[in-house]
């Protein structure tokens, strides 16, 4: 088995990490992956407390230090393995498995969807079997739920079968009913809870903005500036008005691009610098499980 | 005797004393009428396009007919105002373009792939009404649908595209298939031969982005691009995307609502000899006499009496304060 796949001059379409959909190849993969998961879980759960902290000190470790390798170690100039020396084979290597590697990651990140999912059902169920406070609350969640993946696997099932035209022109059942759920109820709701924040900026701003200090003065004017430039009517007749006048430099837009170039862009540049810093030394920290908390509390 | 009787409130302590529920009630107002003024009048505001727009917009014209061209679409409709009006002018210049496209969420939002399906249905919808060609799935876009480690996909799409992509989408009439079979991803084989990476986005993946995706320098027509990566996001995330436009990291950035707008604007008027900050002899023509005043413009409006009326009760309240300092001797 060639580990180094990608390392030929023809990428196999098939490889280790692989197989054809449906094959019996893959299959076997598939069942042995699972087994040898649910193999270091249980290690995992039966593992000595003291034994705990290592292992997780060491698989943060190597899970960073893959993404650090294959960030700062020098890329070969092509992935041919014949003629190389060890560092660019490593390149190379590297190169190769950051797929691998990230497909575990993003496996990794969506087993969160998945966790999430439990905890609702858990706290839910609880709630609806002990006839807790606003059960029915917890009801329509579940409801919810289950329409939404029903109609939303049904669409998709139907949609297999039907072309853009077909669906623009005539959308089926299965379709109505997940644009009713999806468009129509939850994409609504998710607006309306974000449009709250324009209400809480007005009454803010209302209450708060006031010119008490040469500080909030520049703040203020500097604010009032930036939000009639982006009224386009408002700089259409400012820009109008000041013409040509001081070689154009009154004009709202270029007032505004001067705060946004000299003021705005290198503050928020030495914002990000020291934050950058900041998390470079939190990523070692937590790299290097040095940070207290969790498991190395 | 006491007196139970309150105090009188001076003008100036009533201007600064608006209650929540009254400004909460003006907004509703104010923000609703003048949506329903633009949908129902049909009002078409003035705008001067910035920079940032000015350069995507080139890129995305300048594009060679058929390339494909990568979305990252990481908005849902919380951010519609702003992300949907950006996300249907690209569509609406791809699409008129015959540019072909794929689409993808890489930050971990699970809705976001089947907003932006959704919003591509509208427009193929809008096209098929208006005699347009439908875009076809499969043949003219297809959907990468979620990775939900976006910084993990970024870093495999440099190391290897082939195999960091590893997604079915559904031919016409066929069952989910490898999406290299199809016409958009077939002739890609590493992250160059894109056309454009543009991201879509309401957070701070842009900053993923810059991080770990480089491009080789190329030139499209009359429009040199440093990079293939451009940003449309929302106007919270403008200043920090700004710098990456500033340092050339980004080709172009289009910022908010008011980027949507300015879009639409270059959409039915194109960049003029002179014009461009960027290029100054660039000329590109736009889609004069299509719909290109849209969501952006239909909002604009409204955008202009929320920021007046932010700057109105912001004057209110210092007026307000300043006033009663006066009567109470600088006490209040």
């Amino acid at each position: 088995m060639n580990w180094l796949f990608l390392a030929q001059a023809e990428t196999p379409e098939y490889n280790f990490w692989n197989g054809a959909p449906g094959s019996p190849a893959l299959l076997t993969k598939v069942v042995i992956a699972l087994l040898v998961g649910i193999g270091i879980m249980i290690a995992l759960m039966f593992a000595p407390t003291r034994l705990r902290r290592p292992l997780v000190a060491l698989a943060t470790f190597v899970a960073g230090g893959f993404w650090m390798a294959s960030t700062f170690w020098p890329t070969a100039p092509d992935a041919v393995t014949e003629g190389r020396n060890a560092s660019e084979k490593v390149a190379i290597f590297l190169k190769d498995v950051t797929s691998v590697v990230a497909d575990f990651s993003n496996v990794l990140t969506a087993f969160l969807l998945g966790l999430g999912i439990y905890s609702i059902v858990s706290v839910h169920g609880k709630r609806i079997l002990k006839r807790q406070q606003d059960w029915s609350f917890s009801v329509v969640l579940f409801a919810s739920i289950v329409l939404m993946a029903i109609f939303g696997y049904a669409d998709w099932m139907d949609e297999q079968n039907r072309t853009a035209a077909v669906t623009a022109l005539s959308p089926g059942f299965w379709n109505r009913g997940r644009d009713l759920l999806f468009d129509g109820m939850l994409q609504n709701m998710d607006a309306a809870m974000f449009s709250l924040i324009a209400f809480f900026i007005l009454s803010a701003a209302y209450r708060a903005f006031r010119i008490r200090s040469v500080e909030s003065t520049i703040l203020l004017s500097t604010a009032l500036i930036v939000m009639l430039s982006l009224m386009g009517v408002v700089v259409s007749a400012w820009d109008g008005l000041a013409g040509d006048f001081a070689g154009g430099n009154l004009k709202l837009s270029e007032i505004s691009k001067f705060i946004n170039s000299n003021l705005q862009t290198p503050g928020i540049q030495a914002v990000k610098f020291g934050l950058g810093i900041a998390t470079l030394a939190m990523a070692m920290r937590i790299w290097l499980s040095l940070e207290r908390g969790g498991l190395n509390s | 005797m006491a007196t139970n009787d309150p105090t009188p409130r001076s003008f100036g302590q009533r201007l600064q004393s608006l209650s929540r529920q009254t400004v909460y009630l003006i907004l509703i107002i104010v923000v609703s009428a003048s949506v329903l003024i633009s949908k129902f009048m049909g009002l078409t505001l003035p705008n001067k396009p910035g920079a940032g727009s000015q350069d995507f917009f080139a890129a995305i014209m300048a594009i060679p007919e058929g390339s494909t061209v990568f979305i990252q679409s990481d908005v849902t409709n919380s951010t519609r105002g702003e992300s949907a009006g950006q996300f249907e002018a690209l569509l609406r210049i791809l699409m008129r373009r015959n540019i072909k496209f794929a689409v993808f969420c890489a930050s971990g939002e699970p809705q976001a792939p089947q907003v932006a399906i959704d919003v591509i249905a509208r427009i193929n919808a809008q096209r098929i009404a208006n005699g347009e060609r439908a875009y076809e799935r499969w043949n003219d876009w297809v959907s990468l649908g979620l990775f939900p480690d976006g910084r993990a996909t970024a870093k495999a799409m440099m190391a290897n595209l082939r195999t960091a992509i590893d997604k079915k989408d559904t031919p016409p009439g066929k069952p989910p298939t490898d999406v290299w079979q199809s016409p958009v991803m077939e002739k890609l084989k590493v992250i160059d031969d894109i056309g454009l990476y543009i991201l879509v986005t309401a957070s701070k993946t842009s900053d993923i982005l810059v991080e770990r995706l480089k491009f080789a320098p190329v030139t499209y027509g009359d429009v040199p691009l440093r990079t293939k990566l451009g940003c449309m996001v929302t106007g919270v995330m403008g200043p920090e995307t700004n710098n990456y436009y500033r340092s050339s990291q980004i080709f172009g950035v289009v910022i908010g609502l008011n980027g949507a707008v300015e879009i639409e604007h270059l959409m039915e008027n194109g960049i003029k000899p002179g014009q461009s900050e960027t290029y100054r002899s660039l000329s590109i023509e736009g889609f004069k006499g299509m719909q290109n005043y849209a969501r952006g413009m239909a909002y604009y409006l409204a955008l202009h009496t929320a920021m007046g009326l932010l700057i109105v009760l912001v004057i209110m309240g210092n007026v307000g304060m300043w006033l009663t300092r006066r009567q109470t001797g600088g006490g209040a």
